[in-house]
């Protein structure tokens, strides 16, 4: 009896340990969107303009350089920070001044933000800075959104182009 | 009585867990208890991950395209054998995760974490992140909805942190962004770096600690096993739907013992969730020093009564002895010497010192080593303090860890609780039953498997059967030795045992010459 009563006993205790597992192994399950939500991604891997322009060099500063290293012009390494505006049926959802990448930030300015969105039609507004002007843009791009449930929409902002990818 | 090192008995925690683990232990008999094997069972869920792993890696393609399907193809096409091994593969590491969880928990709750210990458990605290980062990768390896999701909430937590100029998570912008390479190098990582890095980590975890429990009993391994195979018979794992990153997964089935951060980072954010992951991390590390706690006292050799037999380096449970040359002028060759830092003030140094005999005339009486707050003085001390009411009593030694032998105590008992029952020398058992005149000896240490200084149980047994030395004299009665182990709060039992002990031996009375003590079998209860 007592025996019995102990194989009861680890049997109730595996299968507790079972149910447990099973219990949060495959769920509950979780909605990363709400229900009828799609996803705007805006990726920028963007190159702005130098902080300063390149310079010319005179002979007399070419002569001072290195035979190897004599070259005609000079370019200081630092770029502009991008300024980048992003506006949804004219609602401002980013509004970012971005740094340029590296020590020196002479790279390029990154940018990745996801916007969970109802689905629905959307006016998409671009703005962008990237040189080192106080006012206005120096791009300005419109695109229409329609998005539908589940899907990600991607607003690539690359060098010199811009692109609005809707899923197939 | 009880020693100086009473303020160590459980606290209320400490008795809520031995209690609710007291079924468990009727159920499993006490050394098969799975609380007593939480890291070991967590070692042996690791392998079962392992070689589940091995073969589903075989049928694993490394790419994009292949990832994906190859999963599937086992799922579906050969459930028989790789989605019984998947399945298996996946709750093997999910009870890793549940035993790992537990064993932290019961080691903190047992104050194991603090003193000379911190070593393991500081040790201990960077395999929660491999161990996640373990399920992390493999969940990447699917390459389903759900690896999308973690994939990418993964990048975002990285891009998080200023490490990567170009943000981690632009390799998952579009499917055109993702390469097969990246299936290549998770691989790499989840089957090769990670386990790698687990058993380093799991080699410093134990570093510290003498004979480590690495595996479960058999009755354990076998027993986990088959419950989680037949959990991956009724409930096999599958896969979502293939990723796209064109789309944001709606609906997943989140394993929420390694992917939960995820949900958290969805909800919050991913600075939230390293605040948490980071400051959860610091605190855990630090926990060994906070509160600062006072050192408890350390063992002390008497070199006079050291004969540098080396017992004791033999049987410290944390290798705090070591056997050195001689420094004084007798002719030995060793003598123990005791690193502080690693001493936790068990006392079973003392049980294994063959110096240890309350029989010698010495006063005040001395031992080869031995705990300042609780000498072999003192021990004699108290067998001797109870010898007026000695005859046809029985001496009952608890442990500070154990059930709380002062709560038996009555006029036929009288109760000696010591940091741990390995301290026992026994010649003491000896000395009680021959010099005294107790009719009879208990011992009442941790359960199976659970003592709290990790050996003392094993070894008072083996020097009870002559198994280890120093061995109880086999002129010692051993019908009139009772053992008993079980948790703290489980006292009303221990009562009862004394209670049928007494009968016992109010039975024996005048037997005792024609009982054979070799024969007449010991009483041992194990629970």
């Amino acid at each position: 009896m007592r025996r019995l009563a102990r194989h009861v006993g680890q049997l109730a205790a595996w299968t507790l340990f079972l149910v447990v597992i099973a219990a949060f192994a495959m769920g509950p399950a979780f909605s990363p969107v709400p229900e009828g939500y799609g996803e705007l991604k805006i990726s920028m891997a963007h190159l702005a303009e130098r902080v300063e322009p390149c310079r010319p060099l005179t002979e007399e500063e070419q002569t001072d350089l290195p035979p190897t290293r004599r070259v005609t012009e000079v370019c200081p390494r630092g770029r502009v920070p991008t300024l980048v505006r992003v506006r949804l049926d004219g609602e401002l959802i980013i509004d970012r001044r971005v740094k340029a990448a590296g020590w020196q930030e002479d790279g390029r300015a990154y940018l990745l933000e996801f916007e969970p969105l109802p689905a629905g039609h959307y006016e998409l507004e671009l703005a962008l800075r990237d040189s080192p002007r106080e006012e206005g843009y120096d791009m300005q791009r419109q695109f229409k959104l329609a998005l539908e449930p589940g899907h990600s929409a991607l607003l690539e902002i690359g060098d010199g182009d811009v692109a609005l990818r809707l899923p197939q | 009585m009880t020693t100086p090192q009473a303020h160590a008995l459980p606290g209320s925690a400490r008795r809520l867990l031995a209690r609710l683990e007291m079924p468990l232990s009727r159920a499993f008999d006490g050394v098969h208890n799975p609380m007593h094997h939480l890291g070991a069972l967590t070692i042996f869920f690791f392998y079962v991950a392992l070689v589940t792993g091995i073969y589903l890696f075989i049928f694993y393609r490394t790419s994009l395209e292949g990832a994906w399907e190859s999963v599937e193809y086992l799922t579906h096409e050969q459930w028989y054998a790789g989605g019984i091994l998947r399945s298996l593969h996946r709750y093997a590491s999910d009870a890793a995760v549940i035993t790992l969880g537990l064993h932290i928990v019961r080691e903190m709750i047992r104050s194991r974490h603090k003193g000379p210990r911190w070593f393991s458990w500081l040790t201990g605290v960077p395999l929660i992140w491999i161990v996640l980062w373990f399920g992390i990768s493999g969940y990447w390896m699917v390459w389903d909805e759900l690896a999308q999701y973690v994939a990418v909430g993964s990048a975002r937590l990285m891009d998080w942190l200023p490490i990567f100029t170009d943000p981690m998570s632009r390799n998952f912008i579009s499917n055109e962004a993702v390469s097969s390479r990246l299936f290549t190098l998770i691989a790499f990582i989840h089957l090769v770096g990670l386990p790698i890095i687990a058993v380093l980590a799991i080699w410093f975890h134990l570093l510290r600690v003498r004979r480590p429990r690495i595996n479960p009993t058999r009755k354990l391994m076998l027993g986990s096993l088959v419950a989680l195979l037949v959990l991956s018979v009724l409930v096999p794992v599958y896969s979502h739907p293939p990723a796209d990153l064109d789309r944001v997964p709606l609906s997943l089935d989140i394993d929420w013992f390694y992917l939960a951060i995820f949900p958290l980072m969805s909800l919050t954010s991913e600075g939230f969730v390293w605040l948490v992951a980071g400051g959860g991390t610091l605190v855990l590390a630090a926990l060994p020093w906070l509160p600062p706690a006072k050192k408890p006292p350390v063992a002390e050799v008497h070199l006079p009564d050291c004969t540098g037999c080396g017992f004791c380096a033999e049987d410290c449970p944390y290798g705090a002895i070591d056997m050195v040359e001689r420094s004084d002028e007798r002719n030995f060759k060793l003598e123990a010497k005791v690193n502080p830092d690693l001493c936790v003030s068990c006392g079973i140094c003392t049980g294994s010192c063959p110096s240890s005999s309350p029989f010698r005339q010495r006063r005040p009486l001395t031992t080869g080593i031995e705990m300042p707050h609780f000498t072999m003085e003192d021990f004699r001390l108290q067998i001797d303090v109870a010898a007026d009411k000695a005859r046809g009593a029985v001496l009952v030694f608890g442990c500070d860890h154990g059930p709380r032998v002062e709560r038996v105590a009555g006029p036929k008992t009288h109760t000696v609780s010591l940091p741990c029952v390995g301290m026992i020398p026994p010649a003491g058992i000896d000395y009680a039953m021959r010099s005294t005149g107790y009719s009879g000896v208990a011992i009442a240490g941790c359960e199976g498997c659970d003592c709290h200084h990790r050996l003392g149980d094993d070894f008072t047994r083996q020097r009870i059967e002559r198994e280890r030395q120093p061995g109880l004299r086999k002129r010692v009665p051993r019908e009139r030795l009772l053992t008993v182990w079980m948790k703290t709060g489980d006292e009303t039992r221990l009562d009862q045992k004394l209670t049928e002990f007494g009968k016992h031996l109010a039975d024996l009375s005048g037997e005792e010459e024609q009982t054979d003590p070799q024969e007449s079998g010991r009483r041992e209860e194990v629970q």
